[in-house]
């Protein structure tokens, strides 16, 4: 109920996060194609999709990693490309490959990238020290980021994503390697992000995770927006796959 | 600039690349010219004997320290090299690259970081290696009492060899940024190390800027290197401020894919 009633206050908002007909091919693929989508302040907004549906692509387009063939990105009211310090400095990722340089300890990358974000060396430190705690870190702080594992340098790069309380989140597949335990952790750390008004964007395959956490939940598939479904609803498994089959009958072996 | 500059030299103070190369420019460098002089002083017709005659002509301190500068010529061009080439390469070889967009240090900004830094660092492991090598040529017998002088000028010859080199060493932040890893820059280094043979042999000289420190040094006897002009010097300056401009635009620029 408290989440409706968030839901329902956080429409009304003007979005931090927006896609307007972005589109972008790779040679003769279409990756995203014409995609619209906001996200505003306090909203887990989730992608779901098969591979290959767009979804990092989209990703990396609000976020200036690639250049749109045509529409808009905009983060904090400004287009992507005339975004200022202070708007990136409101922002934290995921995408991908985490924020893990071998060589530093997991407390010196989440320093260097708060740093990064601008805040200065002690709150730096003291940033830090509060994401190990977040992300359950805190066994690791000292170690090398080379010996984590999967799971744990996953955990770093959220926390690196996270260290500078973004308003703008953006992450991609954040419970990949995660251990049950770990995906708990990461679940509370995006429910405290939406919590202090934060507009946060999450792909995820997981769709029963997806669906505890989301407020929205918007369907990709071959790059287009094929359908939005309701978090609350029941089975969403088989909605998401009626949406995709209507999408395309003929998908490969083993899907149906 | 100055939150960039703290990352990436806590980024380059932690890495074993860097470690390896400070140690091979600061005690491998000294240690050869040693090596080398005392084979020279030792005489005899051995064929060691016989190569190091061609690099150096006498066993005063000036030809020791002339040896080194000749030696850091060829010798920070590849660890220099290296380094570049894994300062830049490593963020797309570790996949590092996309966490440096969407930030409010700009890339280009970045990029300018770790050069200037490679260029600080060029220049303080020749310091080093400088320093190191005049204990070292206490131990060799070298002739007559040198004066303080004659010691500093030619310090200060290797050191500048050493300096000009590293400028050069910086256009491989390109090739590596452009080929997305660390091995594209390490054979585009190779390959310059073989032309800049081919080209000397070739008559081109210090008109080549890879090949202007080392004739300058000596490498190619003393008359070449009396001929070596101040704006040939110079052009290795451009070629590392044009590389690293290069560079950043590049950066600037570029997507992550």
């Amino acid at each position: 109920m408290a989440d409706m009633i968030q839901l329902a206050a956080a429409s009304t908002r003007t979005a931090t996060l927006e896609a307007r007909g972005l589109s972008r091919a790779f040679g003769k693929t279409t990756a995203v194609d014409g995609v619209d989508i906001q996200i505003v302040p306090g909203e887990i907004h989730a992608l779901v999709g098969l591979n290959g549906a767009g979804k990092t692509t989209l990703m990396r387009l609000l976020l200036g990693m690639v250049h749109a063939d045509a529409g808009t990105a905009v983060v904090h009211g400004h287009e992507v490309a005339t975004c200022t310090p202070d708007d990136w400095a409101r922002v934290g990722h995921l995408i991908e490959a985490p924020f893990a340089y071998p060589e530093l300890t997991v407390t010196e990358n989440i320093v260097a990238a708060a740093r990064l974000h601008l805040l200065g060396r002690a709150d730096a430190e003291l940033a830090a020290r509060q994401a190990v705690t977040a992300l359950a870190l805190t066994q690791w702080a000292g170690r090398r980021a080379r010996v984590l594992s999967l799971g744990n340098r996953q955990r770093l790069g959220l926390a690196c994503a996270l260290v500078h309380r973004p308003s703008v989140l953006v992450l991609d597949e954040p419970t990949n390697g995660l251990d049950p335990r770990g995906v708990l952790v990461v679940r509370k750390a995006l429910r405290d992000a939406a919590e202090r008004d934060a507009a946060v964007l999450v792909s995820s395959h997981h769709l029963d995770e997806v669906a505890r956490i989301a407020h929205r939940i918007t369907v990709m598939h071959r790059g287009v927006v094929i359908g939005h479904l309701d978090p609350g609803g029941v089975d969403v498994e088989r909605r998401f796959f009626d949406m995709v089959y209507a999408a395309e009958p003929e998908l490969p072996e083993g899907v149906q | 600039m100055r939150t960039a500059l703290a990352v990436e030299l806590l980024k380059m103070r932690r890495s074993p690349v860097v470690a390896v190369a400070t140690a091979t420019l600061s005690l491998l460098m000294p240690a050869l010219a040693a090596g080398f002089m005392a084979a020279y002083t030792a005489g005899g017709d051995s064929l060691m004997t016989a190569k190091v005659s061609t690099l150096v002509t006498g066993s005063a301190w000036s030809d020791y320290l002339g040896l080194m500068g000749q030696l850091l010529s060829v010798g920070v061009l590849l660890s220099v090299g290296v380094v570049v080439c894994w300062v830049f390469g490593r963020e797309y070889s570790d996949g590092t690259i996309g966490s440096l967009f969407a930030l409010p240090v700009s890339r280009a900004r970045i990029a300018w970081a770790k050069g200037l830094l490679v260029l600080g660092w060029g220049l303080a492991a020749s310091v080093l290696a400088a320093i190191v090598a005049v204990p070292i040529g206490l131990t060799l017998g070298l002739d007559g009492p040198a004066g303080l002088g004659d010691i500093a000028r030619a310090v200060a010859m290797a050191v500048s060899v050493a300096v000009l080199t590293t400028l050069l060493a910086l256009p491989l932040a390109l090739v590596a940024s452009a080929g997305r890893g660390y091995l594209p820059g390490v054979g585009v280094l190779l390959g310059i190390v073989a032309l800049t043979q081919i080209v000397t042999l070739l008559g081109a000289g210090a008109w080549f800027p890879w090949a202007a420190p080392g004739l300058w040094s000596g490498m190619g006897g003393p008359e070449l290197a009396s001929s070596v002009t101040a704006v040939q010097l110079a052009l290795p300056v451009g070629v590392g401020a044009l590389g690293l401009w290069a560079t950043a635009a590049w950066w600037k620029r570029a997507e992550v894919v």
